[in-house]
């Protein structure tokens, strides 16, 4: 028999009770469905997860003060107020004798101060945005692009020029109608000059990232932060693959032009972007595995039923098995007819599974966009098939293995 | 034994092939207390082109016997021999074939595949004799012309009545051309008018020369036979030839 007749006749077998085939087809379609969009949600968040970390750059390295001394706060922070009396923060000085110590995977040392600030342009203003002071490097390494204008110079740094890249929230905020370009800002009462527009950037936490104001380090110093402890030196390695050497480097001399000597209790510390991202990535991927199992149990709880219904089948149809036998069917083929049946269900129920995880996808699911892998759909309905073969194993070999006369005297 | 030796006399002088030999059949259904002894000792011969009818009273193991000339079962004792096979021997795969290609069986209650057309219930056996699609429907449908079906070939049984399913269960037991057609009481289920088509498709049959085995308990039935075999209890007790019937 071809393939075609025997799909055809599998789907008589089925169609003679529908009822009892579609609710064991939609048995399997859940369990289908349920592994390919649970798959998807644990994809979707990785990939945000992802995202949201490759935002941050991975060649870079994150130096932070840990003992709290931040740069934040205000003018009064100075290296005399910190904890340790023997132990210095990380101050610009020390970033630029980092950035000239001449390290071999360094390529960029980059100071951050950060502080909040009100800004106001002639008609609104706008609390508690971030400002940030850096150098003009701080371009370099940050994954934030500026979109028009252009950014600050060295020069602009070396002249604590009052000047500003700000961000595109901020920048609608303060000047709805018209382009903030070239206009004039308030930071705190002191006039800036907008020569800069960051472009939009997706919100990885809690803060909008595009309400911000990035100025020339020297001139938030001079008029906000004072030159205490700077919040963040973000280190920039030559390339991707030098960054946990870079790191070493890096800790190696902090330690020595800060003075440490119990290194157990470090002033500052290194953060990797690339040893975050594979962190991430590896918990993104057990949470996947951890999805794929719950769906997998329903798909298997699918397959249950499968098994149920066959043997029902056959005992209904105990005396048609024994009409084919007398006409002289094999075992094989007894045993193929029912297969083809369970597979056929299965299938049916694998394809209206998939159909309902593609529709499903097109939804966000608790705030996560689901991403189908494209893998999982052939997987699904490889395994739908499979299961239909394994589950209908018991009942077919059943069928298969009556003995004519038995089979005949059923009523 | 003699009754036997009667058979085998037969089948000496006109010496047409026998196409099956039973040699002291029994059959037993159970075991201990409770077994019964529905065969005890059967020897028959039936040559090529025989219309043997089988009867006996209800119980006396008619379609027990039946059932072991089909296949469709094995005896407890005794030989069976089927188209030079010796049938006791087979492996369940060999059997299989015997009873797709030796064997066309007809039953009382016709049992026809439900939800397949009167086409696709002739042409099953075909299929699992391995017979292409076009060369299958061909076959097919000269059997439903043999029994005056063919305008009801894509009907389903349940749509036919009980004398048109038995003239398809015909069809398909003729299909394959087989070496024996067996008939267990093919009429008890049927109208006299419905009998009386089915028992001329036998006459027809029997004039073509197929062998053919039919069980019934009616004298009328039996009478249009060659032979007619009386079975009681499980044993033959008569084994005659019926008069003015050519051979
Ligand atoms: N499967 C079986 N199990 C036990 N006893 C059986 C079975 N089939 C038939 N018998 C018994 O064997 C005897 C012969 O039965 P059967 O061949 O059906 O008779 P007939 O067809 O002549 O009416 C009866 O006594 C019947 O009860
Ligand atoms: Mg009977």
């Amino acid at each position: 028999m071809s393939v075609f007749e025997i799909l055809r006749s599998a789907m008589r077998g089925l169609t003679a009770n529908k009822l009892r085939s579609i609710l064991t087809l939609l048995g399997v379609m859940i369990g289908v469905a349920s592994v390919i969009l649970l798959l998807a949600v644990g994809n979707g968040s990785a990939q945000t997860v992802q995202n949201a970390i490759s935002n941050l750059g991975t060649n870079t390295i994150t130096v932070r003060p840990s003992n709290g001394g931040g740069g934040g706060g205000g003018a009064q922070a100075s290296s005399s107020t910190s904890t340790s009396t023997s132990v210095k923060t990380i101050t610009t000085r020390v970033s630029d004798q980092l950035a000239s110590a001449g390290l071999g995977h360094v390529k960029e040392v980059v100071p951050q101060v950060t502080t909040s600030l009100t800004i106001s342009s002639t008609t609104t203003s706008s609390d508690n945005v971030s400002v940030i002071g850096s150098t003009a490097g701080y371009f370099d390494v940050s994954t934030t692009k500026v979109a028009s204008g252009s950014a600050f110079t060295q020069a602009d740094v070396t002249t604590s020029a009052k000047v500003a890249v700000i961000g595109s929230t901020l920048a609608t905020t303060l000047y709805p109608t018209g382009s903030a370009l070239g206009q004039q800002i308030s930071v705190d009462g002191t006039p800036f000059t907008v020569v800069g527009i960051l472009a939009t950037q997706s919100s990885a936490g809690f803060n909008d990232p595009n309400n911000v104001v990035i100025a020339p380090l020297t001139r938030v110093q001079k008029s906000y932060t004072g030159y205490g402890a700077v919040s963040t030196l973000t280190v920039e390695a030559t390339d991707s693959d030098s960054v946990s050497a870079a790191e070493g480097e890096v800790g190696v001399m902090l330690n020595q032009l800060l003075g440490v000597t119990d290194t157990t209790n470090l002033p500052y510390t290194i953060t990797n972007q690339s040893s975050l991202l594979e962190t991430a990535a590896a918990s993104a991927t057990s949470f996947t595995v951890l999805l794929g199992a719950v769906a997998a149990i329903s798909l298997l709880v699918g397959g249950i039923g499968v098994t149920n219904v066959m043997l029902v089948t056959v005992t209904e149809r105990t005396r048609e098995i024994g009409i084919r036998k007398a006409l002289g069917a094999t075992r094989g083929a007894i045993l193929g007819q029912f297969l083809a049946e369970a597979a056929t269900l299965t299938l049916i129920g694998g394809i209206l599974g998939v159909v309902a995880a593609l529709i499903g996808s097109r939804y966000q699911i608790n705030g996560t966009q689901p991403v189908i892998i494209g893998y999982s759909i052939p997987l699904a309905l490889g395994v739908s098939i499979a299961i239909g073969v394994f589950f209908g194993v018991y009942p077919a070999a059943r069928a298969a293995a009556m003995r004519p006369i038995q089979a005949l005297r059923a009523i | 034994m003699s009754i036997a030796t009667q058979a085998e006399t037969v089948a000496a002088d006109s010496a047409p092939p026998l196409v099956l030999r039973l040699d002291g059949i029994h059959q037993v259904y159970g075991a201990g207390e409770a077994a019964v002894f529905a065969l005890r000792g059967i020897d028959l011969a039936v040559a090529s082109g025989d219309y043997l009818a089988i009867m006996g009273p209800s119980g006396s193991g008619k379609s027990t016997l039946m059932n072991l000339l089909g296949c469709l079962d094995i005896a407890s004792e005794g030989i069976y021999e089927l188209a030079g096979h010796n049938v006791s021997e087979l492996t369940e795969k060999e059997l299989a074939k015997v009873r797709n290609r030796e064997i066309g069986f007809v039953f009382q209650s016709f049992n026809l595949v439900p939800r397949m057309s009167a086409l696709a219930n002739v042409e099953l056996p075909l299929s699992y004799g391995g017979v292409r699609r076009i060369e299958r429907r061909r076959r097919a449908m000269e059997a439903l012309d043999m029994v005056g079906l063919v305008d009801r070939a894509d009907h389903q049984p349940q749509e036919l009545s009980g004398g048109q399913q038995q003239r398809v269960a015909i069809a398909r037991a003729l299909v394959t051309s087989p070496t024996l057609v067996l008939a267990d009481e093919p009429t008890g289920n049927l109208d006299s008018a419905s009998t009386e088509e089915i028992l001329s498709i036998f006459d027809h049959l029997a004039g073509q020369g197929r062998t053919i085995v039919i069980i019934t308990h009616e004298e009328h039935v039996a009478q249009r036979a060659h032979r007619v075999l009386t079975i009681s209890d499980g044993l033959i007790v008569a084994d005659r030839f019926n008069e003015g019937i050519a051979r």
